[in-house]
């Protein structure tokens, strides 16, 4: 089973190095091709290491290191790879939904001139996304964290010619920096108390609840920056400018949910934070708020998925928050597939229409796409969370969770209820809009070739069916796998009758938002409440960007100017020459001493003699 | 030959061959050739010393002494520690590559130069292998006169006015050190590095650090760095932040910590503040730099900057974390500014304003510069994410806000790198690249790649540095306080 | 003690070492330049005579010669300078030959 798991981690950097050293040699289908079949090898491995551990019983994780990757004084932190049921699981989602994506891209990115770096860029990205989490350490952890966030920068920015795109990929890295630096620092506080990175030790050891909960609060900080939640999530819905099956991996599915996995893998320590946890939870409900709001009035087809991709991590935060671990990821799961199922059916859409995004132009382009249609439909009640889809089976025992968790719990739940109306509005708002009726057509007829309508069928089967494996309280499989990594809290274990409420309100509500859509945008008999003031509010984003854009970076670039003009040119480049000049100047001065008559010198000879004679005589 | 001369081989060999140039009337192509093919015999040498080093002893090894001065007790005694193994490594990979550099676009007066560059491969050798502080005094002055030459002759147009202020810089500082060995030699009646005590003279102390902080630099001393690094010719800028500045970060690591236990913790603080003071000035002024070499120049400060917190944190993690970064930026340093070149000989410029969209069309050229640029900026699992990462864990463990603002640095890093690479590969083309710009050829391949290959080789097992450093020879002599 | 006391010879020495230092000031040709030098000179080597006696010891005769070797040979530089001016026909005169003034 480990065997499976280093085939799992590797194959797709073989690929990623294959097709970067081949360069031109090779045709853009062969690249194409080594790409899909490296992930879909790496899906084998996760495979195979699922079936391993399940055959050694789930709580037998196995450790193994390949070589020591760091070491200095007592700390050692080796190339260590984890087998146990949270990495398997997450193995199996990034690789399976990956090779999927990676598939469909070789339709989508047909004729783009630079497809063998973009195959390449996606090889390092799943690569680098299974190092984080196999990762056997903190260490490793912070490294495939770091290297998901490059593959993320290349990615968003592949249209480097774009400079929208340049401008996105570059704020997605330095607000991820931004992440790891806070994760860093975490890492310092442990390695200070602990003199280990590893996942086993650190938590058992006592520290003092200060260092705590400033491991906890670094740890945030990189989840939340990677998972887009408030208040670092502005890089996210720029990261569109990226192609559409890069949003579908990396910013639907797999990267940005990665926070989650984080909270869910260092639980123990969040748990003795507890106060750290509860503001995850409180920063997940805040986010899945305002992100569904400002997904109401977003015109960006993308953009909107983007907005409900944060409002739907909003829910992993706020379930892995409150202590459901189990549900949060499960969540995470059924969101790869759903969520991934809408960006590549909007990935279908957009090729379709020649790159056209703006869903006002999209009017009616669903009559030309029947396929299409059903299988958006499909990905919409699952994100809404219609039974029997699948986000109805993982987004309702995260909200019955926090019903439990005392009288915070309720307000959070209360949120998550409101989100839940909020998701059924924005999503069926796109849905009628884009698939309702309308004068767009599509340029050519088709809706692409099999190789993009192989993944978003076995998609639309996921978000169906992919739910079905768990349903609390009645069959909970998905939750007694990851007990032995990550025990759902006593606190957060709902009774029956609260599930029931949970799930009754939730899938009203979300029902609620789906007629409100349709009367406003499909019979059009209600017409669209108009609050101007707060709809410019919305349509800036609650002015997120321009707030950082005055606080942080226009000082650092204003204070980056004012060093170079008044302190860098005047003291470090002109001083000296002004020192050389002043030196000139004095020996001007000087030189008038130089008469070149006999007797001045003789006089000065003279002069000094006798002024040596007194000093030594008064000096005696 | 037995395998103890090696390390004056190491030396002797490019100056011996130096000399062989300038009395020889060699062609262009002869003079070139041998130059690279000594230079790549030193590599050789050196892996050979590598493979043969003993890295569970802790003490010197290869090491040969004679008497020098024999009143003033001065011997030639040379030798290699772990750590200096690796400054060495550093010294001969990237002398031979940018001396094939110059090779390839072949510089004028290629007696003269070659000579220079082989010579200056010789004396940065010896200061990372002298065990005697007049011999390490020496070869530190030593590397100045070649490079006095290789700016002043094969810069650009302020190559003047570039060259008397580096020079006037580093020699104020060394006769500071100057004095400070010599007031050390003096009272203690030797200068021999292995067998000489420790002093807690803070004047003394003092004298060695000014002339290291100006060498590294550290902030207020890198009055000679922008001009330097702007008008050299690429393959000696490459030099000095590559491999002559380290020779100021090996001298606050071999003499100032270890020599001066006292005053180096009695002075901790201060140079702790430099340290962090250059790291986040340079990174800011990388930040607005309008040129390609004005960001490699000072992220150069702000890197040394780092190195030093790593150094005075003075502990463990620290002092290998320091190790690893000064390698690991050597190379970075020298492949970035190996790249300006090459953009500069298809462009005729590195300003920010008329480059762009070189990306398209010139893969090799986008691959390498967006490599190096990220593990530059110490993107997690590179060898400078494994260096930072250990000299920031060193550096909490003194206090927890160097830490913070180490952190900061490597967010900064992220925004000026990812500026140099997009202004130089993306967006709309800039108006000096031309359609018919080639990518790299493979004669520049074959320089720029081995050192990018080596820095991906270091950051898939940093550990083959970080433990093997050998700076326990430097800690023993620490009193911690 | 033979002869005159220290004193005596001191003051004569300083008297030839004050016409000479005067000389070298006022006077404008070289030759008479060279020529008060010499006086100077002489007026060190009696001083210096006159304590060798005084201390009954030889090194200041001995310094003495050494003196006069050195004037010799000075003698001859200056002298070759005169002739060597002459011969470039530029005038006798010190404060003509200001070519070093800065």
């Amino acid at each position: 089973m480990t065997a499976g798991a280093w085939l799992c981690l590797f194959a797709p950097l073989g690929g990623a190095l294959a097709i970067t050293l081949a360069g031109t040699r090779i045709s853009r289908t062969v690249a194409a091709w080594i790409s899909t079949v490296s992930v879909f090898v790496a899906f084998g491995g996760a495979v195979w290491s699922f079936f391993g551990l399940r055959a050694h019983g789930s709580e037998h994780g196995s450790l193994t290191t390949a070589w020591t990757w760091l070491e200095s004084g007592g700390l050692k932190v080796g190339l260590t790879v984890l087998v146990d049921p949270l990495s398997t699981m997450m193995m199996l989602i990034v690789s399976g939904v990956g090779g999927l994506i990676v598939l469909y891209s070789i339709g989508y990115m047909q004729d783009d001139p630079e497809e063998r770096r973009y195959f390449a860029y996606m090889s390092l990205f799943v690569f680098s996304m299974l190092l984080l989490v196999e990762g056997g350490n903190l260490l490793l952890l912070l490294v495939g964290w770091g290297l998901v966030g490059l593959s993320s920068y290349l990615l968003i920015g592949f249209w480097h010619e774009r400079p929208a795109a340049v401008a996105a990929a570059k704020k997605a890295f330095v607000m991820n920096a931004i992440g790891d630096a806070t994760m860093a620092l975490a890492f310092f506080v442990l390695i200070a108390h602990t003199n280990s990175l590893s996942f086993a030790t650190d938590f058992n050891v006592h520290m003092s609840s200060t260092a705590t909960n400033l491991v906890a609060l670094g740890l945030l900080g990189g989840a939340a920056a990677k998972s887009a939640q408030i208040p670092l999530h502005t890089w996210l819905p720029d990261a569109m400018e990226g192609p559409t099956p890069v949003s579908a991996l990396i910013h639907a599915a797999t990267m940005v949910t990665a926070g989650v996995y984080v909270i869910a893998r260092t639980h123990p320590l969040f748990e003795q934070a507890r106060t750290v946890e509860l503001i995850a939870a409180g920063m997940g409900a805040l986010t899945l708020l305002i992100a569904g709001l400002i997904a109401l009035v977003q015109v960006d087809i993308k953009r909107v998925i983007a907005y409900s991709t944060m409002s739907q991590i909003g829910y992993m935060f706020l379930g892995a928050g409150i202590g459901t671990y189990a549900n949060g990821e499960f969540h995470l799961m059924t969101h790869a597939f759903f969520k991934a199922l809408l960006f590549l059916a909007a990935g279908v859409i957009i090729h379709a229409a020649s790159d056209e995004q703006d869903i006002r132009k999209l009017r009616g382009i669903g009559a030309s796409l029947p396929w299409t249609k059903w299988a958006f439909l499909i990905g919409s009640l699952a994100l809404v969370g219609i039974p029997p889809f699948a986000g109805f089976f993982s987004k309702d025992p995260i909200i019955a969770a926090a019903l439990h968790a005392h009288w915070y719990g309720v307000i959070l739940a209360v949120v998550a209820l409101i989100g839940a109306f909020l998701t059924g509005l924005y999503t069926f708002r796109l849905y009628f809009i884009v698939f309702g009726p309308g004068e767009a057509r599509t340029d050519h007829p088709g809706e692409g070739p099999w190789t993009m309508l192989l993944p978003v069928g076995v998609l639309s089967v996921l978000a169906l069916v992919g739910g079905w494996i768990q349903f609390a309280p009645f069959w909970t499989p998905v939750t007694r796998w990851l007990a032995p990594v990550a025990p759902t809290l006593a606190v957060a274990e709902p009774t029956d009758w609260q599930d029931a409420v949970a799930s009754i309100l939730a899938v009203a509500l979300g029902l609620t938002g789906i007629a409100v859509a349709y009367l406003m945008y499909a019979r059009r008999t209600v017409a669209v409440p108009s609050r101007r003031k707060l709809q410019r509010v919305l349509e800036h984003k609650f002015y997120f960007d321009e707030a950082y854009d005055a606080l942080f970076f226009r000082p650092a670039a204003g204070l980056a100017r004012f060093l170079r003009d008044a302190f860098e040119g005047p003291w470090f480049i002109s001083t000296p020459t002004e020192l050389g000049e002043d030196t000139l100047t004095v020996a001007r001065g000087v030189r008038r001493i130089q008469t070149g008559l006999l007797r001045t010198y003789v006089l000065f000879l003279g002069t000094g003699m006798a002024v040596l004679a007194v000093v030594l005589l008064v000096v005696k | 030959m037995t395998v103890d001369d090696f390390t004056s081989l190491l030396i002797w060999l490019p100056i011996g061959a130096a000399i062989v140039i300038w009395a020889l009337p060699l062609s262009r192509y002869a003079t070139g050739s041998l130059a690279v093919l000594v230079s790549l015999a030193e590599v050789g040498i050196w892996i050979e010393q590598a493979a043969r080093f003993d890295f569970s002893r802790s003490g010197l090894q290869f090491s040969q002494k004679a008497t020098w001065i024999n009143d003033l007790h001065v011997s030639y005694h040379v030798g290699e520690f772990a750590f200096s193994l690796w400054f060495v490594g550093l010294t001969v990979i990237c002398m031979a590559a940018c001396t094939a550099y110059g090779f390839w676009v072949g510089r004028d007066r290629p007696r003269a130069y070659f000579g220079l560059m082989l010579f200056l491969t010789g004396a940065t050798v010896g200061v990372f292998v002298a065990q005697d502080l007049l011999l390490f005094y020496a070869f530190f002055e030593g590397m100045l006169i070649p490079l006095y030459v290789l700016v002043g002759v094969w810069g650009g147009p302020g190559r003047l006015g570039a060259t008397v202020k580096f020079v006037i810089y580093t020699m104020a500082g060394s006769l500071f050190m100057l004095a400070a060995l010599i007031a050390y030699g003096i009272h203690f009646g030797t200068f021999d590095m292995l067998s000489g005590p420790v002093s807690s003279s803070r004047w003394i102390f003092l004298g060695f650090m000014l002339a290291f902080a100006i060498k590294s630099p550290l902030f207020p001393f890198h009055g000679w760095l922008p001009d330097a690094y702007r008008q050299s010719p690429p393959e000696v800028s490459a030099v000095l932040s590559g491999v002559i500045a380290k020779a100021g970060l090996y001298g606050m690591l071999r003499i100032a910590i270890p020599f001066f236990p006292d005053p180096a913790s009695y002075y901790r603080t201060l140079f702790l503040a430099l340290g962090a003071l250059a790291l986040v000035y340079g990174s800011l002024l990388a930040f607005r730099a309008p040129d390609m070499r004005g960001v490699i120049a000072y992220s150069s400060l702000a890197q040394a900057g780092l190195i030093a917190i790593g150094l005075f944190s003075g502990n463990t993690l620290g002092f290998d974390g320091a190790v690893l970064q000064i390698v690991a930026h050597g190379f970075v340093s020298t492949a970035l500014f190996l790249i300006a070149g090459t953009v500069e000989r298809r462009t005729t410029t590195d300003q920010f304003a008329l480059l762009g969209g070189m990306a398209r069309g010139r893969p090799a050229l986008a691959t390498l510069l967006l490599t190096t640029g990220v593990i530059s900026l110490a993107v997690p699992g590179s060898s400078m994410f494994a260096g930072e990462f250990l000299i920031l864990a060193g550096a909490y463990q003194r206090a927890w806000w160097w830490a913070v603002i180490g952190a900061g640095g490597i967010v900064l890093a992220a925004m000026y790198m990812l500026r140099l690479i997009s202004a130089v590969l993306h967006e709309a083309r800039g108006s000096t690249v031309s359609d018919d710009a080639l990518d790299l050829r493979p004669g520049e391949l074959a320089l720029i790649v081995p050192l990018v290959a080596t820095l991906l080789v270091l950051s898939a097992w940093p550990a083959g540095i970080t433990h093997h450093t050998g700076t326990a020879v430097v800690e023993t002599s620490i009193v911690t306080p | 003690m033979l002869g005159p006391s220290i004193a005596w010879y001191l003051g004569i020495s300083a008297l030839l070492f004050g016409v000479g230092a005067l000389g070298v000031l006022v006077r404008r040709n070289p030759l008479i330049v060279l020529l008060s030098l010499e006086i100077m000179l002489n007026g060190a080597n009696l001083a210096l005579i006159a304590f060798s006696r005084h201390a009954g010891n030889g090194a200041g005769q001995i310094f003495a010669l050494a003196v006069m070797a050195v004037a010799a040979s000075e003698v001859c530089v200056g002298l070759g300078l005169v002739v060597a001016i002459h011969r470039r026909r530029l005038a006798l005169d010190v404060d003509r030959l200001s070519e070093l003034r800065g």
